[in-house]
């Protein structure tokens, strides 16, 4: 599996849009930071900016990677390589997921060193303390886009076409399937039977993460409920490939 | 001879539809074995349930001598069913791409597949590549790390007649050079004749015949074609003046596939025995006649 996890972390590195994506991204960002400097306290503006972006990182950040992981495959038909090269499809969904943990941690690690940078740049500083809540909202951003990730991976290996994949994808990292599957789990003929389910799904378990994080007291129930959700996606995945055939 | 490749009664069946109907093939070491039939004949679900991409219904695969995992054996085996590449990796990317996840670490290994498939020095990336530079990347990306056994789907689809002529170059080199056993499929028959060491014929899912180089020549071989006013008269002066000469008679046609040296001889025998002659011409059955005679017959039948 590690000639794979190098090879792939060979190719992601060369995809040369990458670097124009997140470049435009990190120049929007620093216009804007030059746009306001003096403007405001930049010690709170930005943890407003952490607390706004994390709400779409999972979609915008986590959207390129998840396609740059998942779905490049399916458009290079690069799935046939590696079976016909006598991968496991159980190896190639784990290693998927160790590939989405990687990048995921290094671009959200890097996430709130860009806005420290960004901000200091222009005349800002950020108190010592803020660093904590930056990783916290970085964290819970990752978290979600290894979750949503996951999940859109049973639809990857199930259906084998790329923008099915990338929808469900989006539609969980908007956060348009977590507000419906909310509204079904409220809705009283349900709630009244098993009261409380909605803070089990992934914005719930993900935001009991980030406040754990900045209280310093992690408890252990989200963190479980975290791995349940991406083992079982993950088993799902690795059954779905199975019963679904390649396409050429 | 070493058996590398080995399938028994391999079987593969969507709902109803029998895409292949217990195929047992054996490559040996060495061989080039082409794999002959039209579109839709079940050579890449051969090909597919052989690499693990389908799992067949029934039957079963070999590969090299069976003590490992078989998905541990395809290791052993380069393959190019349709060339996929990332479409923002160039040439020499794309190999290396292949390099890491395959596990090869010989040095140089790039470089001479680019220059095998004239691929060296080409920057662009595979989307801007035309169909005969997806083929041979597809080719190089096949031998890569010198697998004892290459898959081929189809490799000349797509080539000018140069890039034909280069890659038979490739596959015999490769197959001199360093034994690489191949099992090539191709509709372009005449071009597999002059790689193929074995032929086997697939139609409707099912795998007619399997012939040498040699023999399919033998079943191939010119004949002379005579036509006349009488064939029974014109088959007993030429027993007469031939001796036991190898012919078939179809009604007033005989085909004569001894004495192709002696035209002359022939025709005077049979203007002696009285016998009007309309035609006397030599006839070679090709690779592609021969096919579609044996497929014919499985239409007809």
């Amino acid at each position: 599996m590690a000639n794979y996890l190098f090879g792939e972390a060979y190719r992601i590195i060369r995809k040369k849009s990458m670097y124009l994506y997140f470049g435009a991204f990190a120049f929007l960002y620093l216009l804007l930071v030059f746009m306001r400097a003096g403007t405001g306290n930049a010690d709170t503006q930005i943890l407003q900016d952490a607390e706004v972006l994390s709400s779409f990182f999972p979609a915008v950040v986590g959207g390129y990677l998840f396609a740059a992981i998942y779905t490049d495959d399916l458009n290079a038909k690069n799935l046939g390589t590696l079976i016909g090269f006598g991968m496991g499809k159980a190896k190639i969904v784990i290693a998927k997921l160790v590939l989405v943990l990687a990048f995921g941690a290094l671009f959200f690690g890097l996430i709130p060193l860009f806005l420290w940078a960004a901000n200091t740049l222009f005349g800002g500083s950020i108190p010592s303390s803020a660093w904590q809540v930056l990783y916290a909202w970085a964290a819970k951003s990752f978290l979600e886009t290894l979750a949503f990730s996951a999940v859109s991976a049973i639809v990857v290996y199930g259906l084998q076409r790329a923008t099915f994949g990338m929808v469900t994808y989006l539609l969980l990292a908007l956060g348009i399937i977590s507000q419906l599957m909310s509204a079904l789990l409220n809705w009283d003929m349900i709630s009244s039977v098993l009261p409380g389910l909605s803070q089990h799904l992934m914005s719930g378990i993900s935001f009991r993460v980030m406040v754990g994080i900045v209280s310093e007291s992690m408890p252990l129930e989200p963190l479980v409920e975290y791995l349940v959700y991406v083992a079982a996606a993950a088993a799902l995945s690795v059954l779905a490939f199975r019963k679904k055939e390649l396409e050429f | 001879m070493d058996i590398l490749l080995q399938t028994h009664d391999l079987t593969k069946r969507y709902g109803d539809f029998t895409a292949l109907g217990g195929v047992s093939l054996t490559l040996r070491q060495g061989d080039i074995y082409g794999l002959v039939g039209r579109n839709g004949a079940g050579k890449t679900t051969f090909f597919k349930c052989v690499m693990g991409l389908a799992k067949p219904t029934s039957g079963e695969v070999r590969i090299g001598g069976g003590h490992h995992g078989l998905n541990a054996a395809r290791r052993q085996i380069g393959f190019m069913i349709s060339p996929s590449f990332f479409p923002y990796l160039g040439p020499r990317q794309s190999l290396e791409y292949l390099c890491h996840v395959k596990g090869v670490r010989a040095k140089g290994e790039v470089d001479r597949l680019l220059e095998l498939v004239g691929l060296a020095g080409v920057k662009k990336p595979f989307k801007a590549f035309s169909l005969g530079m997806k083929q041979r990347l597809g080719i190089a990306g096949s031998l890569l790390g010198r697998p004892p056994i290459v898959v081929l789907d189809e490799p000349i689809n797509g080539l000018d007649p140069q890039g034909i002529a280069d890659m038979r170059e490739v596959i015999l080199r490769e197959n001199s050079d360093n034994g690489t056993t191949f099992i090539i499929s191709s509709h372009i028959l005449s071009e597999l004749d002059l790689v193929a060491t074995r032929f086997g014929f697939i139609e409707q899912g099912d795998l007619m015949q399997e012939v040498t180089h040699a023999d399919l020549h033998e079943l191939t071989k010119k004949s002379l074609v005579i036509e006349v006013d009488d064939g029974q008269k014109a088959a007993a002066a030429l027993k007469a003046c031939l001796g036991d000469p190898d012919l078939i008679l179809d009604g007033n046609r005989v085909i004569l596939e001894s004495h192709l040296d002696c035209p002359d001889v022939i025709a005077s025998t049979l203007v002696h025995a009285g016998l009007g002659l309309y035609r006397l011409a030599p006839q070679e059955t090709t690779l592609e006649e021969y096919f579609i005679r044996l497929i014919g017959g499985r239409q007809d039948g």
